[in-house]
C-alpha cells in the first residue's frame, strides 16, 4: 500500500505533505495489524487466493478448463537447470497421469496455499496452525524455539519453523520429499527444497504472501513468488469439506481397470 | 482415530494385519487382559464426583483447552460390550450408557443389516461367514463423524469457535449462533454448531452423509442421523464426553455413548490428538524427554496406503455407501 506522490504538482504535493499522516504511513506506508492476546500481529481468519497459480506459476494463456493468468514468479522465469527443465516439460506433457494432485496426496508447500480452497490461520503463543479445507490438512508452524529436527526427513508438507519479523510471519521450511509439485503445469522440486515464506499484513483484509524457493538440485539460483491473500468477506464463511482421497477412491472403486488398482 | 487397519483375510485364510501408513503406537493384548471400563464404569464413577466449576477463558466460558486422550483400551473396534476377540481387540464394556443394556437400539431391519455387514468383515471374528462384503471405511482413509469423537484431541477456544485438532484432521465448531447449512449439503464430518450451557459445550451435528461407520465392526449411522455432543469438564483433568445419536429411520429410540477424556499425561487413555508420532520413530528421532515431544509431526494416510487399497480391492470388498432405510 505504498502511497505514490509522483505525478502530483509541487503545490499539491506540499499540501499533502502538510496534512497529518498516520504514524504507519510516515514509517514507510506499512499497515499495523491488531495484536492477539499474546501480543503477536493478528493474522487470524479465513483466507484464499484469487489467481491462477494453481494451474501455472508462470504467465500462461487459456485452454479448456484453465483460465489464463499472469504469473506469480518474480521476473516470470523459473531458473531450472538444463536437465531439470527437460523433466518439467515431460511433467507438463504427462500431467494428467503424473500430477500428484490427481491422486489426492498431500499437495506440498507452497502449492497448498494457492489451491482454490479457503484456509484458516489460527495463532497460539508457540505455534501458528493453518487449517486447509482441502483434505482437512493441518499445517503446523512451530514458534516454540525448537530448530528444525535433525534429518534426513522426507515429509510431503515439510517441517515449518516460524518467527515474527515486524508484522510479518516468516516461515522457514525444509525436510520435504520429492513427491509434490508446485502447480498443474509440472513445475516441481526435489527433496532439497528450502522455502522461506513471508505472510505480511498489508491491510485489514489482505496478506502479502511471498516465498523464496531454493533447491540446488533443480534450480540454478533461488527464485521468488508473491501474491496477495484475500480475507473471505462472506458473513458466514467457514471451512467446509473436500475429502479428495475418499471421493477419488469411491469413483475408481467401480472401475475394474482403474490405474489406481493396476499400477505396475 | 486409529490409523491401524486390521482384518482382511487373504486367499490363504491367514489374517492380514494391514499395516498403518503412520499412526499411534498400537498396543497388542493377551487373552487374559482385564475388561476395559467404558460407559458403565464411568457413569458410576461420575455419579460420585463433587460439583466442579471449570476456570473460564477470557471470553468467560468454561476453559476446555489443552490436550485430551481418547478412551482407554482397544478404541472403537466394537462399541458394544464384548469379550476378548483378538490381539488388537481386548475385552471391553460398551460405550453405550443408554439404553442400559449397552446395545445400539436398531430397528429390526437395521440390526439385520448391521449383522450382515459384520458377518462379511472377513477379519477372523466370531460369527463371520468368511464372505467379504465391506472393509472398515477407515482402512481406506475415510474420516468422519461420529467416529472422530472417539479420538483424543487438542482443544483450542477462540472467539466464535472451538477448534479440535487430532493427529491428522480437525473440526471447527462455530459457537457464534450461525445457522447450519441446508439439508441437501452432506458431509463426512457433518456440520457442527456449538453453544455453551453452563459448564457444558453442546454441539449439534447435522448434515452427515452416513458413509462412515461408528466403529470398525459395522455399526452405522445414516444420512438422516443427528448427533448431540456434550463436553463437560467434571474435574481439572477430566472431560465427560457424551454423544447422543438420533435417527428415527434407523433406531427405535435416541441412544447415548459416554466416556471420560483424560488430560494427556495425567491419566489413562490413548489416541492423544496432539502427541503422536510414528514418523518420528521412523526418522530415528529419540522421543524420550526431547523438546519435540509435544509437537505433531506429519501424519499421512492414503499417501502410503496404495498397497492396502490394491489388496482390499483384489479381495473383493465392496464400497460402502450410506445405508438406505426401507420406505
Amino acid at each position: 500500500m505504498k502511497r505514490r506522490f509522483a505525478g502530483l504538482s509541487g503545490v499539491l504535493a506540499a499540501v499533502v505533505m502538510l496534512a497529518p499522516l498516520p504514524v504507519a504511513a510516515q514509517a514507510g506506508a506499512t499497515y499495523t495489524p491488531p495484536r492477539t492476546r499474546e501480543g503477536q500481529p493478528d493474522l487470524q481468519g479465513i483466507w484464499q487466493v484469487l489467481n491462477t497459480a494453481a494451474w501455472d506459476l508462470q504467465d500462461h494463456g487459456a485452454t479448456l478448463g484453465v483460465p489464463a493468468g499472469r504469473g506469480v514468479v518474480e521476473g516470470n522465469e523459473i531458473p531450472y537447470r538444463p536437465e531439470a527443465l527437460a523433466k518439467k516439460q515431460e511433467n507438463f506433457k504427462n500431467r494428467q497421469q503424473l500430477d500428484p494432485e490427481n491422486r489426492c496426496i498431500l499437495p506440498g508447500v507452497p502449492r497448498v496455499t494457492y489451491m482454490p480452497y479457503p484456509f484458516r490461520i489460527v495463532q497460539q503463543a508457540d505455534k501458528v496452525t493453518i487449517l486447509h479445507e482441502y483434505s482437512r490438512i493441518i499445517r503446523y508452524v512451530y514458534m516454540n524455539g525448537n530448530p528444525h529436527p535433525e534429518g534426513p526427513i522426507d515429509w510431503f508438507m515439510g517441517d515449518s519453523r516460524g518467527r515474527w519479523e515486524g508484522n510479518s510471519l516468516v516461515v522457514d521450511a525444509i525436510h520435504f520429499n520429492d513427491a509434490t509439485w508446485f502447480d498443474r503445469a509440472g513445475n516441481y522440486h526435489s527433496d532439497a527444497l528450502h522455502l522461506v515464506e513471508r505472510f505480511t499484513p498489508t491491510g485489514p483484509d489482505h496478506l502479502l504472501y511471498e516465498v523464496t524457493v531454493e533447491d540446488p538440485k533443480v534450480f540454478t539460483r533461488p527464485w521468488k513468488i508473491s501474491m496477495p491473500l484475500y480475507r473471505r468477506q462472506e458473513k458466514d464463511i467457514e471451512l467446509l469439506e473436500y475429502e479428495c482421497g475418499t471421493y477419488l477412491l469411491k469413483q475408481e472403486w467401480q472401475k475394474p481397470d482403474s490405474p489406481l488398482f493396476n499400477q505396475p | 482415530m486409529r490409523r491401524w487397519l486390521f482384518g482382511a483375510l487373504t486367499a490363504f485364510g491367514a489374517v492380514v494385519v494391514i499395516l498403518p501408513v503412520t499412526g499411534q503406537a498400537q498396543a497388542f493384548y493377551r487373552p487374559d487382559t482385564p475388561k476395559f471400563p467404558q460407559a458403565r464404569s464411568w457413569v458410576a464413577q461420575r455419579a460420585k464426583l463433587p460439583p466442579y466449576r471449570a476456570p473460564r477463558t477470557p471470553d468467560g466460558v468454561p476453559d476446555l483447552q489443552g490436550n485430551w486422550n481418547g478412551p482407554v483400551g482397544g478404541g472403537n473396534d466394537d462399541l458394544e460390550e464384548h469379550a476378548y476377540i483378538d490381539v488388537t481387540t481386548p475385552p471391553q464394556e460398551s460405550y453405550v450408557s443408554d439404553p442400559p443394556d449397552g446395545k445400539v437400539p436398531y430397528q429390526p431391519w437395521a440390526l439385520a443389516r448391521r449383522n450382515e455387514i459384520r458377518a462379511g468383515l472377513a477379519r477372523g471374528w466370531p460369527g463371520e461367514t468368511g464372505q467379504r462384503l465391506y472393509t472398515d471405511p477407515s482402512s481406506l482413509c475415510t474420516n468422519g463423524m461420529p467416529r472422530l469423537g472417539f479420538g483424543g484431541q487438542e482443544i483450542i477456544q477462540k472467539q466464535g469457535y472451538v477448534l479440535l485438532l487430532t493427529a491428522n484432521t480437525y473440526r471447527v465448531i462455530p459457537t457464534d449462533g450461525r445457522a447450519a447449512l441446508g439439508e441437501s449439503a452432506k458431509f463426512f464430518f457433518g456440520v457442527s454448531r456449538g453453544r455453551w450451557e453452563g459448564e457444558t459445550l453442546v454441539v449439534n451435528v447435522t448434515g452427515l452423509n452416513g458413509e462412515t461407520w461408528i466403529d470398525s465392526a459395522g455399526n452405522f449411522i445414516g444420512p438422516n442421523t443427528h448427533l448431540t455432543e456434550r463436553w463437560t469438564r467434571v474435574e481439572p483433568n477430566t472431560i465427560d464426553y457424551v454423544m447422543t445419536v438420533e435417527d428415527p429411520t434407523i433406531y427405535t429410540r435416541p441412544w447415548t455413548m459416554t466416556y471420560p477424556k483424560r488430560r494427556t499425561g495425567t491419566g489413562p487413555g490413548g489416541n492423544a490428538g496432539a502427541i503422536t508420532n510414528a514418523v518420528a520413530a521412523a526418522a530415528g528421532v529419540a522421543r524420550a524427554a526431547d523438546p519435540y515431544a509435544k509437537e505433531v509431526w506429519e501424519n499421512t494416510c492414503l499417501e502410503g496406503n496404495q498397497d492396502n487399497v490394491v489388496l482390499l480391492k483384489k479381495l473383493g470388498f465392496k464400497w460402502f455407501d450410506a445405508v438406505t432405510p426401507p420406505k
